[in-house]
């Protein structure tokens, strides 16, 4: 027998998975995403998902995977176009419990990196200290974070500036410098 | 390279699997044919545990397998996991059964009335030992009913839910297509119902029945009367992405409703169902969900027990993982151990 | 629409063996269990072809991750070819066309059972630990659903006593493999059955270890650069197995954690369980170009 070839969706949905996984599990790196924000669509989301989306083009998308579209309050996953709604649905967004912390959910949000206010990151993943720049981000939103982060409980967060990609996991702590 | 000469494990499974195989000859068609016709009740058993229904697979897993029930599950589960879902069937319902077979012990007579149907229940068990020396076993012929039976039948439990004899299980409305999967989402507890039930129509026949019994010999809260006992065939309605709604065929299903009088003075109902005519297992299984509502935790009859350990791939899968090599663990154990009795007179001279 | 856009076209396997469906949930899941070190996120855990206790959790993890540029290496116990490592490692490449290599270095993809390589792993590398039994409180509750209270209250206080009771009893801690670790000073999870000497490989690494129990149906991670601090107290030392200063009789390699040989006239001899790493050292002391990296213990002392 010989192996099976990876299809074009495989190879799409495994590299853009590659880039999140790295960008996770090293919050402040930067990794390549195959096309861009809606890669993270079709490598995350199925029927099994409740999806909260702002813009109409991704809602189309979201629907072909089967995911049931919903308000950001019972989401396990978000997408949001709209830097003006993304404090609103940071703020919805569930954030599980210390009973379930993988009930807290992930967060895809355009951002530009490299710009905006420069923040020291640390936490798991992090070799000591990481500076960064995320620009784009409506005020306040680091300090809803913050306040929605009650480790274990919390949300994850993807920045995504064409196509690049930047983590912050809930575990990780943000300083404004 | 000597370090690789006295170890060689990739030549050594590779021939011990074709010794096992060998043992087994060549697999036919033909032979996957003869098991499907010849064990449709060990075809059942097997679906039921490998929740995939398809009497070819089965019969070619018992094939491939030699009839280890064990691993002939564990082939199906695996081949059910690259499948594709590409519809989900509508929920069934009792009443929409084609009832082959249908019996209660909790009275004399039901409405539908009480169907025998097919069952060795009342057979002396004798072995045909003529057929070893040549003369074939040739079953006698039925003489059919006058009146064939009723295809469908209404259920029981509804007659005595109108003469407010039983306790309702707290239930919320869920859509179909919402019910959720516990093949595709991990089992919680408290269990959601559907993974309760879809835990115990997957469960091991033999598992099921050990806990089971356990349960009805008194190591449960409650003694089950059958309440009804059926044997029939379902449906499989899904629906076209067009709109309509349509059978993509039949599948033999078996389920037991049990019940025994609830400390709130009605009658409390425990429930099996699975793929496949297996009365052992289902009338087991309604037994132990009879039972689980708030039996104490760790014990026999309690859910998350019962439902972990009567998962038969888990089950039989950690059992011979054992015979895998633990030397690593086994040193880590042994220099503690090692640690702890050179640390030892050193202990002893701590006055008492 | 038609039911052929909900479907496709009919193949014996996908890639990679898991279907789509199951590698998003694997996705969903690894990425929560990156965000919270060391806690286990429940998953679904679909059926593969080998049985139950044999690694389905870690297969799980490597076949959502694996790709034909993958380099992946599989030990059982330390070995390559134990007869496990090398059924897991074909049916890895049969089923990617991935690579398949002994060493630690060319790895991209290191499936383990009960064992982390000697060499040091890279930034670039991915440690997929199998775990038999993920619940490290399961000594003390084997009730999951109370375990699960206790790891939202982090309420360890049971495994303590377990350990002082050691101390108490046999003047040390007895625990072998498996040993309890706080991970980012909040979740305490088992770091699966490696020994004591494989512990401090995973405290502030390089690497990722994703460890994934599939018979139990769950999923935790150390991402590098992650507190992972055995339970001790403070006056009690952790305490690796006494390796240090044992020497392979095949490969002369010291400092490596080994295994025992018992002998027909009594006594012991013991070989480097790191059998690659033993194989590269008879090959470097034949003259071989070998490269042998950097390792995480130096003359039995565990490098900083």
């Amino acid at each position: 027998m010989s192996a099976p070839l990876p299809t074009v969706e495989d190879q799409r949905d495994t590299a853009t998975f590659e880039a999140l996984m790295w960008a996770m599990a090293r919050p402040g790196t930067i990794h390549d995403l195959p096309e861009g924000l809606s890669d993270l669509i079709l490598a995350l989301v199925d029927r099994e998902c409740k999806v909260m989306v702002d813009d109409p083009a991704l809602a189309r998308l979201v629907a072909t995977t089967g995911a049931t579209l919903v308000s950001a309050s019972l989401a396990d996953h978000a997408f949001c176009l709209s830097a003006d709604r993304a404090l609103a649905v940071l703020t919805a967004l569930p954030g599980g419990s210390a009973l379930y912390p993988d009930q807290g959910a992930t967060l895809v949000l355009p951002a530009r990196l490299g710009q905006g206010p420069a923040l020291r990151l640390s936490g798991p993943g992090v070799d000591g200290t990481c500076d960064v720049r995320i620009g784009g981000l409506p005020d306040g939103f680091l300090a809803a974070r913050a306040a929605r982060c009650r480790y274990p409980e919390g949300i994850e967060i993807a920045f995504v500036d064409g196509r690049r990609v930047m983590g912050l996991p809930r575990s990780t702590t943000v300083k404004v410098l | 390279m000597a370090y690789v000469a006295t170890r060689g494990g990739e030549r050594a499974i590779e021939q011990a699997e074709r010794l096992y195989r060998q043992e087994m000859g060549q697999i036919t068609a033909d032979r996957v044919a003869g098991l499907r016709h010849a064990l449709p009740l060990l075809v059942d058993r097997v679906m039921g545990e490998a929740s995939l229904y398809d009497p070819d697979l089965a019969a070619l897993a018992l094939a491939q397998s030699g009839g280890d029930l064990y691993e002939a599950v564990l082939l199906l589960r695996a081949w059910r996991t690259t499948q594709p879902r590409i519809a989900i069937a509508a929920p069934v319902r009792l009443e929409e059964l084609f009832t082959h077979r249908r019996i209660s012990a909790a009275f004399k007579d039901i409405p539908g009335g009480q169907i025998l149907g097919p069952t060795l229940d009342y057979a002396h068990r004798l072995l045909a030992t003529e057929v070893l020396e040549g003369t074939p076993f040739t079953p006698p012929p039925v003489d059919p009913a006058a009146h064939p039976a009723p295809a469908h039948q209404p259920s029981l439990a509804a007659w005595q839910k109108a003469e407010g004899l039983v306790a309702d299980r707290p239930s919320a409305p869920i859509a179909p297509d919402d019910i959720p999967d516990v093949t595709r989402e991990p089992l919680l507890f408290p269990a959601a119902r559907a993974h309760t039930l879809q835990s115990l129509a997957r469960a091991d026949t033999g598992g099921v029945l050990a806990l089971g019994y356990a349960a009805m010999r008194g190591y449960g809260n409650a003694h089950p009367t059958v309440n009804e006992l059926r044997l029939a065939e379902a449906e499989v309605m899904v629906r076209h992405p067009s709109g309509a709604s349509f059978s993509a065929g039949r599948v033999k299903v078996s389920q037991a409703e049990v019940t025994s009088k609830g400390k709130s003075g009605l009658l409390e109902l425990g429930f099996c169902a699975t793929f496949g005519w297996n009365e052992v297992k289902v009338i087991a299984g309604a037994t132990l969900d009879l039972n689980a509502p708030g039996a104490e935790k760790g014990s026999a009859v309690e859910e998350e027990f019962v439902l972990y350990h009567t998962e038969p791939v888990e089950a039989s899968g950690f059992c011979i993982h054992f015979k895998l090599p633990h030397y690593v663990t086994f040193q880590s154990s042994l220099d503690a151990l090692r640690g702890a009795k050179a640390a030892q007179p050193a202990t002893e001279e701590v006055p008492a | 629409m038609t039911l052929a856009t909900l479907t496709r076209p009919w193949a014996a396997m996908s890639y990679g063996f898991l279907d789509a469906s199951a590698k998003r949930e694997m996705r969903r899941k690894i990425i929560k269990a990156i965000a919270v070190p060391g806690c286990q996120m429940p998953y679904a855990s679909r059926e593969v072809p080998i049985a139950r206790g044999w690694g389905t959790g870690g297969l799980q993890v490597t076949l959502t991750l694996i790709k034909p540029a993958s380099v992946v290496k599989v030990i059982d116990q330390g070995a390559d070819d134990s007869v496990n490592a090398a059924s897991i490692r074909r049916f890895l490449s049969r089923v990617s066309g991935a690579a398949e290599t002994w060493d630690t270095l060319e790895a991209t993809i290191l499936q383990s059972r009960h064992r982390i390589p000697e060499e040091r792993l890279r930034d670039d590398q991915v440690l997929v630990l199998q775990v038999p039994n993920p619940e490290p409180l399961r000594p003390v509750q084997p009730n999951m659903s109370i375990a699960r209270q206790m790891h939202a209250d982090a309420d360890y206080g049971r495994l303590w006593l377990v350990l002082y009771e050691q101390m108490v009893r046999s003047g040390r801690i007895v625990q072998g493999a498996a040993y309890p670790s706080l991970v980012n000073g909040r979740h305490v999870m088992t770091p699966s059955p490696i020994p004591r000497w494989d512990v401090p490989k995973l405290h502030m690494a390089h690497h990722l270890t994703l460890l994934s129990a599939g018979r139990e149906k769950r999923l935790y991670a150390v991402p590098p650069f992650t507190r992972v601090e055995p339970l001790v107290f403070s006056d009690v030392p952790y305490q690796v197995e006494d390796h240090a200063g044992l020497t392979c009789h095949r490969s002369g390699l010291s400092g490596v954690f080994m295994n025992e040989i018992p002998q027909d006239s009594g006594g012991s001899v013991f070989e480097a369980s790191d059998s690659n790493l033993g194989i590269k050292a008879i090959r470097q002391a034949e003259g071989e170009a070998t490269k042998i990296g950097p390792m995480w213990y130096e003359n039995g002392e565990l490098r900083p």
